[in-house]
This record gives structure tokens, C-alpha cells and sequence, in this order.
């Protein structure tokens, strides 16, 4: 039972992480139609800035954090700005030219920082013993971020009029443009939004995970099939799917050790075939 | 035609002299990027052809090498363990073509990446597979007393099976099932309508990637005598995209030369790696948005322009003045069925019965207890205002949507909630309110889709016996230019449907429909943007298809045609029926007429183009 419920919590630790980087797929999935395969590249990006700036700068590392999330952001504008004739065009097409990005993204990480990588400590790590179980405070300090963050994300798409007008370019685009939104400066700051979100899970990963190139495709992978499993284009889908996802990975890490990514994705291959609109149902999205 | 052929000729004679030129090294990379192009070959008739996202061709590919790699270590001879790794494969590709079933585009996506990664996780971990190091001191192939071992010699092995394979795949493209796919990729909802069984044929997808990766496979572990999951890893299957997408997806060739080309690339950089993945990522990016056919299409795009501006060509100008929409010959006439085959007598009085039909979307009730009977051979007409529900009749009629309760008998046979496909199988042919005509494909080509009327399972004949397919589509064309001169159709054969004006696509949609040979013939709002001309034409049309003994029933708003054409009107308004009668009655019914006035004033417009 004490293991039961200590893998438990390490899962909500990671399944936090991949709910914030579910989130960000779904906030640009859901302005933009696109589903943004260098999600999890941005996310990586955003993890080396940040770690960069915690480490070498020696700035603390919330503000470290906020750094990236802007570095990040702006990646999102120039990926947002080369893919916007494809907007609700090709949606396949602009699938892959995201594909494309990740590519040239995961490249520049190991120009810049090199092929190896580095190992993050955690900003904070002594243990807390409740009940028999050992909690990191790291943990609980992502919990706690993961849900102020997706606090800050409600309230920006309901109670701010920028967020009202990304609802409604996901709702019905050009209903959208001919009441005066302009679309594409909705989009870009969606995207923006989005990159930022990756920009948060990717450092808050980097003293859990090795900070590394490939760090991306396993949070991008991960982090989307979150999205999925809770309903895509769903931000309570994302959050839910998220710790769902950080729970199974977490038990079949423990179960199945080495073959933990075996068990992990086929489980996600049948529950997506069982229900392909995840827990909460897909958001229908507007798009070509 | 010459020039294409005189082309193919040198790119033949290149590819066997080539060896000449080369050193040790660069021999073995050309063998690698050879391989690499018989394994894009899978993932263009995947993914360009079929239109299936499908991001674990690289794990198809590792299967194949493994597995002969496996046989080969257990002593299991080469040959016999390369033909026991390619059906191994075939069958992975199975399982992995599952999700698709349900799932597409972005999911399928990332369920097929999910599912690549399961592969690498076994590779690295499992002992059969030599975990992180691999299996190596593979055997070498023998073939009749050739070595192998030479990387000059087996250039000619892996050259001529990417000829056969290329041939191979090309034949499919063009034939019924390569049709198919196709037209499943521009729009399967009508794909499913003129009868192509979409799962199966998204299952056959992934079998011709898997049948691609698993030879490459093979041609692989007996190239390099190790296998290793890095070979395999995602970044190789970014890799081999990149390659495709560059290449070009929907043309085989672009996709094989776009697979080499990244291969030499990646060698010729091999010290400055960092930039040549920074490269091919860019390059990917740059393709999408500027040249979405990829490198094969830049030619083509090029003489476009070119033809656009004026002072370059002429000639070309001309054409362009005059162009704009092509158009059709006018329809004539036919009626007597003495052409078309002869039916078989009709023994069931009703060709369409619905009883106490009900649709429920969340809250919304869209069709609440309808009951229509339409006896064989009449034209019935279904109006209403926007929104009363028309076109979610015809959507259940024919099988896209499943109905809340209720019953749908087609010539007698119960098709409740029967698959669109099924429905098509049994005579039920449907146009579409908007057109949806397969954009990639000629209308002859639409037309031969509808015209196959095989199943999937058909398909083995590929395999087994490629000439009586190839003769089967000789057939099959003749009949299709029949059709096409029946419906005037023969001069706009050969173009897409986009380049078509609007009622000569709505008059392909409804040759579709009739290819067939339906027994009932669904027309959602036929009329809708078509001229007086045109108008008349498609009354036409539809007198004929009758004549021919097929039942039509059709949505219109234009009420002069729905009175002149129909032999009886159903009205429907908020999901039920209100009238049921011939067409003077209907007209003169003070529900029907308050239906259109009363509640919805937006539609008196309709009414009154009734009398003109």
C-alpha cells in the first residue's frame, strides 16, 4: 500500500508536467486548429534557457523560469508567422511543417548546448515524510505551479477580452474576422501562450528529467498523449489527462520497469481506440 | 510521353553505371540510400497515397531487420528467414493499422509515434533482439554464387528491387486499389459512398508500408550485418519523412529520390551532423509552405508561372484567356433504357420504406417518428425550410449517421444503422449538398471508383496475379468511357474537378452516383447553383436515371423543379413530416404554407421562386 501511494505521488509530480504541456498543445489547438508537433521541442528549448539562466547566470530560478517562458514565446511568434499561410488550409500539411520546426529546433539545442546535456538540481529537495510517505518538495512546488498556472490560463481565456477573442476564432473563424477580431494577431498570441506553457513544463522537468535534446520528443510525446487521453482541445481535458498519463507512466515504471514505455503506449493505443474523444470528449475546432 | 520515357531510360542507364564512379565508401552509402528509397516507398503509398499519418514506418523497417536478423542467428536460412521477416512485418503493420480504424490525422499520428517508440523500447530492452548492442556477424545473403559481401555487387541486388518495387507500386497506384486509396485520402466520407470499404482499406495502407519496411529490412541486416535500435530510433523516422515530404508524398518517384537525396546529404555532411539536421528541418518547413508537392512539383509550378506571365509564352496565353471553367457538352436525353444493361425485374414494391425514424444530437432532435415510402421507380422530392432536417434524413438513409430509434428498409431489406459503404454494396447511391468529387483525381478517375464494384479482399490479386488485374482495369475503362459519353462527360475525361465549372462537377457527382448501378439514387439539393440551363438539363438527367429503373429521391429548394419533376412531394419542417401528397396538393396545403411563412420568414424567398 505505501508503494501503491508513493508511486502515486511521484505520478502527479510528472502527470502535473504533462498536463502543463498538454495544455499549451490545447490552447493552440483549439485558437488554431494546428496541432503543434514541435510542442515538445519548445518545451525543450525552454528547458535550456531556463537552466542556463539558473545555473550559469545564477538568477533564482523563478525568474530563470519567466526568462524562457519569454525566449519561448517569441519561438512560438517566428513558428506562428512561417506557418500562418497554411491556416485553416492544410491541416495535415501544417501538422508536418511542425514537424519540420522540432527538427531545426532539436538541432539548435545541440549547437548550442551540445549533444549531452546537463543535470538540473532541484531548486529545493528536502524530503517530506507524511504518513510513511516520502513527498520531494519539488514536487509539491510543480503541483502547486501546474495549478496556479492553470488558474492564471482560465482566467485569461474567460475574463480578459484577448482571451475571449481566441474562443472565439476557435469557434467560428470567419464569424470572427467579420466582427472585427483579427485573427491572426489572435493566433500568434495563442501560440505565444501555448510556447510559454512549454516553456514552464520544460524547466519545472529539467531537475526531475536530464536536460537534454531528445528531452523534447519524450515531453512532447508524452505531454500530447496527455491532451489526447483527456479529451483534445479540452483544458480540463488536458489537466485531467495529464495526471492521468503521469499516473500510468509512474505505475508502469514500477510494474514493468525497463518495458515501461512498451506498456505505457500500448495501454494508450487501446484506451484512444476505446474512446478516440478521450475522458471529457474532444472540443470541436473550426478548421479546413 | 517520350520525354517521360527517354527520361526513365537515362535514370536507368545512370543508376547501372553508376557503381563505376564510386569508391568503397561511397558504394555503401548508395546502398543504404537505395534502401532508404524502397523504404520511403512504403511510407509514400502510406501516407501520400492513402493519406494515413503513419510515423512508424522507421519500426516497420527495424521489424523487418530484426526479425531476419533473429531467424538468421537461430539458423534459419536467408532467404527462408528474409520471407519469414517480410510476413512478420506484414503483420506488425496489421496491428499497428488498428488504431486507424478508429482514429486519424493528428491521432493516428501520435498513436503510430507511440507505438514506434513501444518497438525501439523492445528492441533495446528484450534479450532476443541483443538489447543496446544489437545482433551482429549477421549472415551474408547468398544468391547463386554471387558474394554479397561486396557492396558493388549488392548495389545490383538492392537496385533492381527497388525497380520491382517502384514498378510494383506504381502498378497499384494506378490500378482499382490504388484508386481507392486515393479517393479515401481526398474525402473518405465519399469514398465510403461510392462503396470502398474505407477500414480495410486503411488496414491495406498500412500493409503496403509494412510490406515496403519489411523488405528494406531485410536488405538492410544483410547490407550491414548488424542491427541496433539506434538505426531505428524516431530521429531516423523524422529523418525518412523529411526525405518524403522534400521528395514529394504524392508522387512514388519524388518520394524515393527525396529518401536518397537526404541520405547523400547526410553523408556528404556526416562531420558537420548539427547542420545537416538543421538543414533537412529547415528544408521540410521551406517545402510546406512553398512547394506543398515537394521537389518533384517545383517544375511543374515553375512552367505555370512561367505560362502566367504573358510575355514568356504566347501560346500559353491564349489557352488561359479562353480558359477560366471548362465545361461539358449538353446532356441529351436518352429515355428507354436501351443502352444500359438490362435490370433485373423488380419484385419489391417499396425502394425506400422509413418507419418511425428519430435522430437525436445531444439536445436537438433533428427528425422525430418519420415515415416515408417511396415505391420503386418514383421520383419522390423531399422539401422544408433550412433546417427542418433534409439532409440528416439522407445522412441516415445512407448510413453516416446511425438513427436514434426507428427503421430504414432499402428494397426490403432492413439497413438500420448499416456502414455507408455496406449501403453503397447494396444499391444506394448519393450525391452530396456541397460536391465532394475526389480534387486529386480525374473525373474519369471518380468515376472508375465508383464503377469498381470488387471488394477489398480483392486486393490479393496483386500479389498473386498482377496481369488479370491489369486486364480487369482494361474492362473496367471501357466502361467508364461509356458512362462518360453517356453524360457528355468525355471531352473533361482527363481533368481535375476543381478546374470544372460548378454544374458540370454536379453532373460528374451524379454520373458517379449512377456508376453504381443503384437501385436507389439519393440527390442532396441537385439543382443547388446551377443555372435555368442547367437546371433543365439535370430534370433531364434524372428522367433518364429513372426511365432506367432506378428510384430517385432528392432534397430541393427549387420548387419549380420539385413540382415539374416529382411525382410526389414529402414536406418535412422541425424534423417531421407535415405533408406527404403530389405536388399540387403539397403547394396548396395551408401547413406546408405556413411551415414556409410562419416560423420561418427567411424562406419566403424559396416560395416565391417557386412560381417563376
Amino acid at each position: 500500500m505505501q508503494v501503491f501511494f508513493q508511486t502515486l505521488v511521484g505520478g502527479i509530480g510528472f502527470g502535473a508536467i504533462y498536463a502543463l504541456v498538454g495544455m499549451g498543445f490545447t490552447i493552440v489547438y483549439r485558437t488554431m486548429g494546428l496541432v503543434n508537433f514541435a510542442h515538445g521541442q519548445i518545451a525543450m528549448i525552454g528547458a535550456f534557457v531556463g537552466v542556463t539562466f539558473f545555473l550559469n547566470s545564477r538568477l533564482p530560478f523563478a525568474v530563470a523560469v519567466i526568462l524562457s517562458m519569454t525566449v519561448t514565446a517569441a519561438v512560438g511568434l517566428v513558428i506562428e508567422g512561417v506557418l500562418r499561410p497554411l491556416e485553416a488550409k492544410d491541416f495535415d500539411l501544417m501538422l508536418i511543417g511542425t514537424i519540420g520546426f522540432g527538427i531545426v529546433l532539436e538541432a539548435l539545442a545541440s549547437k548550442i548546448w551540445g549533444a549531452t546535456g546537463r543535470a538540473v538540481p532541484a531548486p529545493m529537495d528536502r524530503p517530506l515524510h507524511i504518513f510513511g510517505i516520502i513527498v520531494r518538495t519539488y514536487d509539491l512546488v510543480i503541483i502547486a505551479v501546474a495549478a496556479a498556472a492553470t488558474g492564471l490560463v482560465w482566467a485569461l481565456l474567460n475574463r480578459t477580452k484577448a482571451g475571449a477573442a481566441m474562443q472565439a476564432v476557435a469557434m467560428d473563424r470567419e464569424a470572427s474576422t467579420a466582427v472585427g477580431i483579427r485573427v491572426g494577431r489572435s493566433n500568434a498570441m495563442a501560440f505565444a501562450l501555448g510556447s510559454g506553457l512549454a516553456a514552464l513544463a520544460g524547466t519545472l522537468a529539467g531537475p526531475l528529467l536530464y536536460v537534454s535534446p531528445s528531452l523534447g520528443s519524450s515531453l512532447g510525446i508524452k505531454g500530447f498523449c496527455a491532451a489526447i487521453l483527456g479529451g483534445f482541445g479540452n483544458i480540463n481535458g488536458a489537466i485531467i489527462g495529464g495526471l492521468g498519463f503521469g499516473i500510468l507512466d509512474g505505475f508502469a515504471a514500477g510494474h514493468f520497469q525497463q518495458y515501461s514505455d512498451l506498456v505505457t503506449f500500448l495501454v494508450f493505443a487501446v484506451a484512444i481506440m476505446i474512446r478516440p474523444t478521450g475522458i471529457l470528449g474532444e472540443q470541436t475546432v473550426s478548421r479546413a | 510521353m517520350i520525354a517521360k520515357a527517354g527520361g526513365l531510360l537515362a535514370l536507368v542507364v545512370f543508376a547501372l553505371v553508376l557503381p563505376y564512379h564510386l569508391n568503397l565508401y561511397w558504394i555503401h552509402v548508395t546502398d543504404v540510400a537505395v534502401i532508404y528509397g524502397i523504404l520511403a516507398l512504403g511510407l509514400a503509398l502510406t501516407m501520400g497515397i492513402a493519406g494515413q499519418v503513419n510515423l512508424a514506418q522507421v519500426a516497420f523497417f527495424g521489424t523487418g531487420a530484426y526479425a531476419s536478423a533473429a531467424l538468421t542467428t537461430h539458423g534459419f536460412a536467408f532467404w527462408v528467414a528474409a520471407v519469414l521477416a517480410v510476413l512478420i512485418t506484414a503483420m506488425v503493420s496489421i496491428a499497428v493499422s488498428v488504431p486507424a480504424l478508429r482514429v486519424q490525422s493528428h491521432y493516428l499520428g501520435i498513436v503510430t509515434l507511440g507505438l514506434a517508440l513501444a518497438f525501439t523500447n523492445i528492441a533495446t530492452n528484450a534479450s532476443i533482439t541483443g538489447q543496446a548492442d544489437g545482433l551482429n556477424n549477421l549472415a551474408v545473403p547468398p544468391l547463386a554464387g554471387l558474394d554479397l559481401s561486396d557492396d558493388y555487387i549488392f548495389y545490383y541486388v538492392v537496385l533492381a528491387t527497388l525497380g520491382i518495387g517502384l514498378a510494383w507500386a506504381t502498378f497499384v497506384v494506378q490500378t482499382r486499389l490504388g484508386r481507392r486509396l486515393r479517393a479515401m485520402r481526398d474525402d473518405s466520407l465519399a469514398a465510403a459512398a461510392v462503396g470502398a470499404e474505407t477500414p480495410y482499406l486503411r488496414m491495406t495502407a498500412f500493409v503496403l508500408g509494412g510490406l515496403f519496411g519489411g523488405v528494406a529490412g531485410v536488405l538492410y541486416a544483410g547490407l550491414i550485418r548488424f542491427v541496433s535500435p539506434e538505426s531505428f530510433s524516431l530521429s531516423s523516422m523524422f529523418f525518412l519523412l523529411a526525405g518524403v515530404i522534400i521528395g514529394g508524398r504524392f508522387s512514388l518517384l519524388g518520394s524515393v529520390f527525396g529518401a536518397i537525396l537526404l541520405v547523400f546529404l547526410r553523408e556528404e555532411l556526416s562531420n558537420y551532423s548539427i547542420y545537416a539536421q538543421l538543414l533537412y528541418g529547415g528544408l521540410v518547413v521551406l517545402i510546406v509552405v512553398f512547394a506543398p508537392t515537394g521537389l518533384v512539383g517545383v517544375p511543374g509550378r515553375v512552367w505555370k508561372l512561367a505560362g502566367r506571365a504573358a510575355w514568356l509564352a504566347p501560346s500559353r496565353r491564349e489557352t488561359a484567356k479562353a480558359g477560366g471553367h471548362l465545361s461539358a457538352r449538353p446532356y441529351l436525353a436518352k429515355r428507354a433504357p436501351d443502352e444500359t444493361e438490362p435490370r433485373a425485374a423488380v419484385d419489391e414494391p417499396m425502394a425506400l420504406q422509413v418507419k418511425g425514424l428519430t435522430k437525436r444530437f445531444r439536445g436537438l432532435t433533428a427528425l422525430e417518428d418519420v415515415d416515408i415510402s417511396v415505391p420503386t421507380g418514383e421520383i419522390r422530392g423531399i422539401v422544408g425550410p433550412n433546417g427542418s432536417g433534409k439532409t440528416t434524413l439522407f445522412n441516415v438513409i445512407s448510413g453516416l449517421y446511425t438513427p436514434s430509434a426507428g427503421k430504414v428498409q432499402v428494397c426490403g431489406t432492413d439497413t438500420t444503422g448499416a456502414r455507408s459503404y455496406r449501403l453503397a454494396q447494396r444499391g444506394v447511391a448519393r450525391t452530396f449538398q456541397n460536391v465532394r468529387l475526389f480534387g486529386r483525381l480525374s473525373v474519369r478517375d471518380n468515376v472508375l471508383i465508383a464503377l469498381d464494384s470488387t471488394t477489398t479482399v480483392w486486393a490479393w490479386r496483386y500479389v498473386l496475379r498482377p496481369l488479370s488485374v491489369i486486364r480487369s482495369d482494361a474492362a473496367l475503362r471501357l466502361q467508364a468511357n461509356a458512362l462518360l459519353s453517356l453524360y457528355g462527360l468525355s471531352d473533361v475525361a482527363r481533368s481535375l474537378p476543381g478546374v470544372l465549372s460548378y454544374g458540370t462537377q454536379r453532373r460528374v457527382e451524379i454520373a458517379r452516383a449512377m456508376a453504381r448501378e443503384p437501385r436507389l439514387l439519393l440527390l442532396d439539393e441537385p439543382a443547388a447553383g446551377l443555372n435555368g440551363h442547367e437546371v433543365h438539363q439535370l430534370a433531364e438527367i434524372v428522367r433518364d436515371v429513372r426511365a432506367a429503373g432506378v428510384t430517385v429521391v432528392l432534397i430541393e429548394h427549387n420548387m419549380g423543379l420539385v413540382m415539374s419533376l416529382c411525382d410526389r412531394v414529402t414536406v418535412l419542417a422541425n424534423g417531421r413530416v407535415i405533408a406527404d401528397d403530389v405536388p399540387a396538393s403539397v403547394a396548396s396545403n395551408p401547413e406546408v404554407i405556413s411551415a414556409y411563412l410562419g416560423d420561418s420568414g427567411h424562406d419566403d424567398v424559396e416560395l416565391a421562386e417557386a412560381d417563376t
